[in-house]
């Protein structure tokens, strides 16, 4: 309504229309945090809080929600900061070198506060050109580590953002080199490892730009956090699909030398990266667990899951393991021969993870137990008798599903033995009537009722094992008993075609119309 | 092609085979170790709970993102797969409250109770109408005998030969001497008991009819449908009623 006194009217509709606008932006913000934040948590990039020459810099807490206002400050500061580092880059007086490093440093700061760094404000403002500009050969290591240190935050977040650095690439990479200060070198391989985690793409771009072989070569000393750095950085480098990255890495001269003396003897961080860029090299590439395979790769893992309990270092060591087992059967036909003292190794500590109370451990292990499980009958007795059966057949009843269903795997195997090649593979009653008398087949009849497609066929597999190997005859009773012709039942109006002709082809087989009537 | 082919003989059955399962990298199997690589990287691991936990999964790995009921014609979309069990008991165990058998749709039951208890429908049929409606929905069509609805489904809609909508089921030796014994007993006491025992006759009745309908002359498949509630007062067969076995044995507890 107008008014014979804007003046004094003029402020009030405003600040309240601000008020509201804020606070549905606010609001908003909160779902889009929560979504920004969720991806942010499972991205394989990382920000750089603290820098590599530690000096003295208290990282700030940017977990708690930015307001508006902070917001709204922070990225006309960040444009600003740009601005300045602008002019500093043209500035050819005296003290120029001083003045771009303070820009740098200023931006820099900015980059790294609050858990969403102004990235787009810094890129809208044109900071990228200028960034490359400060990484020019014969540049003050000073004005390296800041600008690699922008870039790298920079590069941390959504993917249009780190698709951004393209033009800064060579450069970051030309500073790996042997004679670039430590510290530069970690803070450019930090950048690289953000653009390789972005994805495909990026990862030929770099590979072609010649990333690899420097970072390799940053892997090779005993210790540091240069080391580190570098390693997690290839990890993301090779994690492929192609798996050209990984071969090429375990062929670099001493790498696989650096990888089992950090396996071996490292502190547990670098050995959880260390573990990883195995984990990549075990999984892609076959020549690369060939290599492994034949060093000394495997008693390290082991020795590592045996004496360790860190969840960060165990998850990557066990799926080594696990790669190594699964990605060339020579692993558990010639080395993990049962009587060896490495595989009552492997078992053991297979056993421990089974024990642990996190979920990635039991699941991973059961799977590795499942492979070896699928190796010669002596394989088979040997996990039988082992510790792993009381703890896989708790686990079939009480563990989440998809725990369950790896379990599924380790038990089915068990009972049959080494696949001839067609038809009808035999089964180890003696394994399989223990199993069942230890009260394992509800469990698998409850994979029968899930909607999972793998599960109910697991289950039905099993069930046919029942109903074929138990002695006597016993099969189709105790399948009955536990509501195992209910569970069958449900197929005849399932979707799957092959589930529903599974279960309808073991009902009509085993309850047929002479089921219960001859006795 | 309206070929029967016997699948009697040849199971066909793809039977549990021990081998080695590889995955890769990218493989959803390996999302929530990833997931939690990266948690613990940004040391936030413990400040999750596992639903936030589920939504990062589900975000990740697009198969856990939807799973949707496998029975046909449902396509309802379950929270989880621990979802289902619930999901299955609410929806899909509609049961005839005169012979306890089960159907995983209301509408099946419908078909059911009209075929099987209704003895206006079988007067219908007996005068030459189309009553047995195929058991597709959407389908429409409609035909005069049970074997002749049997082979339309084969045919059209792929069910497998040894389906049987209707099919005397055939409970353990145990349990059908227990329900005869139950039987006797309620003779005795219950006025419900002799309902049941015309609803018996009246079954064999239509069962006699539905077999004299049927073209098979062996015996019929032994697909089962309609799971029958152990609760209720089960359905016995022909052919044990006639046989009449008097040796009782102690019957166990059917769980």
């Amino acid at each position: 309504m107008a008014d014979d006194s804007p003046a004094s009217h003029r402020r009030d509709p405003i600040k309240s229309s601000v008020g509201n606008v804020a606070a549905q932006r606010r609001r908003q913000n909160a779902v889009t945090v929560g979504k920004e934040r969720r991806e942010s948590l499972v991205r394989a990039k990382r920000l750089c809080r603290v820098g590599p020459s530690a000096d003295g810099e208290v990282p700030v807490e940017g977990n708690d929600m930015i307001t508006d206002e902070e917001e709204f400050h922070l990225e006309a500061q960040t444009s600003s900061a740009v601005e300045d580092l602008k002019s500093a880059v043209a500035y050819q007086g005296k003290g120029a070198m001083q003045k771009r490093v303070n820009a740098l440093r200023e931006l820099r700061r900015l980059l790294s506060k609050s858990e969403f760094p102004p990235v787009e404000a810094a890129l809208k403002a044109g900071a990228i050109p200028l960034l490359v500009q400060c990484l020019s050969f014969g540049s003050q290591d000073e004005q390296l580590l800041e600008a690699a240190w922008c870039l790298t935050n920079i590069a941390a977040g959504k993917p249009e953002e780190t698709k951004a650095l393209l033009p800064a690439l060579p450069l970051l990479i030309a500073h790996l080199g042997e004679k670039s200060s430590l510290p530069v070198a970690e803070q450019c391989a930090w950048a690289l490892g953000n653009v390789a985690g972005e994805g495909e793409e990026l990862r030929n771009v770099l590979l072609s730009q010649g990333a690899l072989p420097p970072l390799a070569r940053m892997m090779l000393p005993n210790k540091g956090s240069t080391v580190r750095t570098a390693a997690w950085a290839l990890s993301n480098l090779i994690k492929g699909p192609d798996p050209k990255a990984a071969t090429e890495l375990i062929r670099v001269d001493g790498v696989l030398d650096a990888i089992l003396r950090h396996l071996r003897k490292s502190d547990e961080e670098l050995a959880t990266e260390v573990a990883w860029v195995v984990v990549y090299l075990s999984a892609l590439s076959n020549f690369a667990t060939g290599v492994l395979v034949k060093s000394d790769a495997l008693h390290l893992l082991v020795e590592r899951l045996a004496t360790s309990n860190s969840l960060q270092l165990l998850i990557p060591v066990l799926r080594s393991l696990g790669n190594l087992v699964a990605g060339d059967s020579h692993t558990t036909s010639t080395i993990l021969v049962p009587g060896h003292a490495i595989t009552d190794g492997v078992i053991k500590v297979l056993v421990k993870c089974l024990k642990s109370e996190h979920r990635v451990l039991k699941k991973e292990a059961s799977w590795v137990l499942s492979n070896i499980a699928a190796g010669s009958v002596e394989h088979k007795q040997l996990i039988y008798s082992s510790e792993a059966v009381p703890l896989l057949l708790h686990l079939l009843s009480t563990a989440p599903f998809d725990i369950r269903k790896e379990v599924a795997y380790v038990l089915g195997n068990l009972c049959v033995a080494p696949t001839g090649g067609d038809g009808m593979p035999n089964l180890i009653q003696e394994h399989l009537v223990s199993l069942v008398q230890r009260g394992c087949l509800s469990g698998f009849i409850d994979l029968v009722r899930s909607a999972d497609v793998e599960a109910a066929r697991l289950g039905l597999q099993f069930m046919e094992l029942v109903l074929r190997g138990m002695p006597s005859g016993e099969g189709p009773k105790l399948v009955e008993r536990e509501d195992g012709i209910d569970a069958m039942e449900r197929y005849q109006f399932h979707e799957n075609e092959d589930l529903r002709n599974m279960a309808n082809g073991l009902v009509d087989k085993y309850f047929g119309e002479s089921y219960g009537v001859d006795e | 092609m309206a070929m029967v082919v016997d699948c009697q003989h040849d199971l066909s059955f793809p039977y549990w085979t021990s081998t080695l399962r590889r995955f890769d990298p990218d493989s959803p199997f390996f999302s929530s170790g990833n997931i939690e690589r990266e948690l613990l990287a940004k040391q936030v691991a413990l400040d999750l709970t596992e639903d936030e936990r589920n939504q990062l999964e589900k975000m990740v790995d697009k198969d856990a993102r939807g799973v949707f009921c496998p029975i046909v014609g449902c396509g309802a979309r379950l929270i989880s797969l621990e979802d289902f069990e619930d999901h299955y008991n609410a929806r899909h165990t509609a049961s005839c409250s005169v012979c306890s058998r089960v159907y995983p749709t209301s509408r099946l039951l419908s078909i059911h109770v009209s075929e099987v208890h209704d003895s206006f429908f079988q007067a219908k049929v007996a005068r030459g109408y189309a009553m047995y409606e195929c058991l597709v929905e959407g389908c429409g069509l409609k035909f005069k005998s049970y074997k002749g609805r049997q082979q339309h489904l084969v045919d059209k809609h792929k069910f497998p030969t040894s389906f049987e909508f209707f099919k005397k089921a055939h409970p353990s030796k145990k349990q059908r001497q227990k329900n005869h014994r139950k039987q006797a007993m309620h003779k005795k006491d219950e006025e419900a008991s002799s309902k049941m025992e015309v609803e018996n006759e009246t079954m064999d009745g239509l069962v006699s009819a539905v077999s004299k309908l049927s073209t098979s002359d062996s015996s019929p498949s032994t697909v089962s449908f309609g799971r029958r509630h152990t609760r209720g007062l089960p359905f016995v067969p022909r052919s044990v009623q006639h046989e009449k076995r008097a040796d009782s044995t102690p019957a166990g507890a059917k769980r």
